[in-house]
């Protein structure tokens, strides 16, 4: 956990000073509604359909136990007793009140929170693999990378007002968990001749304009890695659209430029500075790993005596979760276990006060206070002792915080739609609910295997429906919700390994198609179970999943299926136009 | 009450402020204005009339719009020519519009810009300390925003993490 020093925390402390003050003035109506829009906006707060809405920055989804009981505190004591966690790694609270806000910010700050550039048309918080420091597949530990661009971000002076938000994701595995081909800046570690440096992938991203960002630069030394991204931003900032707010983003500045003429106006830029006051040295990098508290692991663990097997031999919910929730650490005797937030009938994502208390002990009990929040909208567990893990599942399921779920398709990842957002064209959350309802027999659900089942309430796309296995998106006609289905997206990596450099997808990402006319809401889940059903007949073996199968055979037998089923086909919709 | 409390800062305090913006007349939009103190031209204007300005007993202040193209006002080889310029003012028509940022920084770094540099326009309290840092070094605070307080905000932040950027003093 990176600890913050005296300079972190006094500009922590500085920017509730500043928020606090421009709160005063507006209320004082010394700030016009929209001088204070966008100063608001980048301290995370959102004017929503039924009050604020507060979002907190938890920077690349690296919590600390005293911080989550913060998160409780504040839930309880200004908001209804229950917090959401984003895909974005955030938690976001729903129910503050205006005044408020500058006293949470402070409370926040108290245990080295903020919630920075959350929003707004700046870089927003910079997010990785939620395995970060702990993933046996890992080249470099992220955590350290993103905290430096983490601070290198932080009340930029020259990009805080960009044409539009700005995201970056760090991935430093083999395995690219932090879906890096679909953010404004993906970055992967790589190493060259024994140096370590980064793939800088431009322009991906999901929303309006869905698209798999562009390979820029193969090989950006770590070194020049600040400068690199100051290049890129300033072109971004001076030549991207602002004249339309759905053509700002980065992406259609590449797409128009050509993704080889962007590269070039990078680079000619990064030569210029190149080497300046932003180069990073070892030095430098020494001491942002040093203020971290790095767990110290007990290598007696990997001799523990462990009953794990034996229980789960017999007992099958404890071997499901197991085989679901429980993943390789890189230590042995360790393991990462997901608690998840996707049990039916809670809203995905969605954590109770009490919830977070108890998983904050849960966490130091049986780790050293540390956990990860998921883009996945679940939190992670993230130093457990192997030999603890049926201990700790009995803990978890007297929460309901147990359900073995995590990759199968009940662990949606969902907005939180038109039940609070202003701008949802329809609800998600209980899209979501009955689909879990009508999947939950668990056998059927483990049968059915590996499955990423995303939900956006509109095409903003905060629930990252185009790279769902199965994508739901909620559009709306004429007043009334409808729900248009994509399936063979995914955030990263094909099944079958992609050739060296990828040049063609970034990090393996893929867009998912639509499938056709969208659906009356009471159908989407008799639709899912369609596009289950049609898998299961096509499939070749149980290692083949959905997604490999879509790769397989394309979209039409699933299509054909769908719209031949006619409890499916009752109230035709014309097709409307898409990723317009 | 009118607000006639100066609104410029400048040197790191309030003062007067003794320019104008000129707006060329709609059937000579390349026309200079006289030979006068205090007027500052569009960067259009500049660029159509820059030999005859820069020979002038008046220097004047250039206007540089959000879009501009700075080789406008550079010569080859990222070179400035200050003859004959007072002061350089980006022009921020919404302080949403972060490329007077950039381009701050590029009058500053990459043509080695080192007299006045403006921001004018939609600048506010809570803008100032950004501009600061990016080169800016004198301020017109929009109407309706104390300049006591901005001159204030220019030290919002006393510690900051991006080292390519200036301190304000």
């Amino acid at each position: 956990m990176y600890v913050y020093d005296p300079i972190d925390q006094q500009l922590v402390d500085e920017r509730v000073a500043q928020f606090s003050d421009q709160t005063r003035r507006f209320l004082a109506g010394q700030l016009t509604e929209d001088e204070f829009r966008t100063l608001r906006l980048q301290n995370g707060l959102y004017i929503q359909r039924h009050a604020p809405m507060l979002r907190v920055a938890i920077p690349y989804g690296m919590l600390a136990a005293r911080q989550l009981r913060t998160l409780a505190h504040i839930a309880r004591t200004w908001d209804r007793g229950y917090g959401h966690f984003s895909t974005r790694q955030n938690m976001q609270f729903n129910w503050p009140r205006l005044e408020d806000v500058p006293t949470i910010l402070a409370e926040l700050a108290k245990v080295q929170m903020h919630a920075i550039q959350t929003s707004g048309n700046c870089i927003r918080n910079t997010t990785t693999d939620h395995y970060a420091g702990i993933a046996p597949d890992e080249l470099v530990n992220p955590l350290v990378w993103c905290e430096i661009i983490r601070q290198w971000s932080t009340l930029h002076p020259e990009f805080a007002f960009l044409p539009r938000k700005f995201k970056i994701a760090v991935s430093g595995a083999i395995e690219d968990r932090a879906a890096v081909g679909v953010h404004d800046i993906g970055l992967q570690a790589v190493e060259r001749d024994g140096t370590l440096g980064f793939r800088v992938w431009i322009g991906g991203g999901l929303g309006r304009t869905p698209m798999v960002g562009h390979l820029i630069n193969p090989f950006v030394e770590w070194q020049h890695l600040l400068t690199y991204l100051q290049a890129a931003l300033r072109v971004y900032n001076l030549h991207g659209r602002r004249d339309n707010k759905y053509k700002a983003r980065i992406k259609i500045l590449v797409k128009d430029l050509t993704p080889e003429v962007y590269a070039q106006q990078v680079d000619e830029e990064w030569q210029r500075i190149k080497g300046g006051p932003d180069t990073l040295t070892q030095a430098f990098v020494d001491t942002i790993a040093g203020r971290f508290t790095w767990p110290q692991y007990d290598p007696a663990a990997a001799g523990d005596a462990d009953d794990t097997e034996a229980r789960a031999a017999t007992d099958p919910s404890f071997a499901h979760w197991l085989r679901r929730n429980v993943r390789a650490h890189k230590v042995p005797g360790y393991a990462a276990v997901t608690v998840s937030l996707k049990a039916t009938g809670v809203p995905p994502g969605d954590i109770s006060a009490d919830q977070m208390d108890a998983v904050a002990d849960l966490s130091e009990r049986y780790g050293f206070g540390e956990l990860r929040v998921s883009h996945e909208q679940n939190l992670i567990l993230a130093d457990v002792r192997r030999s603890c893990l049926y201990e700790l599942w009995q803990e978890l399921r007297a929460l309901n915080l147990a359900t073995a779920n995590i990759g199968l398709l009940t662990n949606i990842i969902s907005c939180p739609g038109g039940d609070f957002c202003a701008l949802a064209n329809a609800v998600s959350i209980p899209v979501a609910e009955a689909i879990q309802r009508r999947f939950d027999d668990l056998d059927y659900l483990f049968e059915i295997g590996e499955l990423d089942l995303n939900i956006s309430g509109c095409i903003n796309a905060c629930g990252h429906h185009h790279v769902g296995h199965i994508g739901i998106l909620g559009v709306d006609k004429a007043g009334e919700e409808w729900y248009q289905v994509t399936i063979g997206g995914r955030q990263n990596g094909a099944a079958k390994p992609l050739p060296d450099l990828e040049s063609t997808r970034g990090g393996g990402a893929a867009i998912g198609r639509i499938i056709g006319p969208s659906f009356a809401r009471d159908t989407v889940p008799l639709v899912v179970d369609r596009l289950i059903q049609t898998y299961l007949r096509l499939r070749d073996s149980e290692a083949e999943r959905f997604i490999d199968v879509v790769d397989r055979v394309g979209i039409d037998p699933f299509k054909q299926d769908v719209y031949a089923d006619p409890e499916v086909a009752k109230p035709v919709q014309p097709r409307e136009a898409v990723h317009a | 009450m009118p607000d006639t409390a100066p609104h410029l800062i400048r040197d790191g305090r309030l003062q007067a402020d003794d320019w104008r913006v000129y707006t060329p007349a709609e059937d000579a939009p390349d026309a200079p204005p006289a030979d006068e103190p205090g007027w500052i031209v569009p960067l259009a204007t500049w660029k159509a009339a820059a030999a005859t300005l820069r020979a002038r007993r008046h220097p004047v202040g250039v206007l540089v719009p959000p879009n501009a193209d700075l080789a406008d006002l550079a010569g080859p080889d990222d070179t400035l020519e200050t003859t004959g310029i007072a002061l350089i003012a980006i022009d921020f028509p919404a302080y949403t519009d972060g490329r007077g940022y950039s381009l701050a920084q590029l009058l500053r770094n990459r043509y080695g810009y080192q007299g006045e540099l403006r921001a004018v326009g939609d600048v506010m309290i809570d803008t100032i300390h950004y501009q600061a840092r990016v080169g800016f070094d004198s301020f017109l605070v929009k109407p309706g925003h104390d300049p006591q307080q901005a001159l204030t905000a220019l030290r919002s932040f006393s510690v900051h993490y991006q080292k390519a950027y200036l301190v304000p003093a």
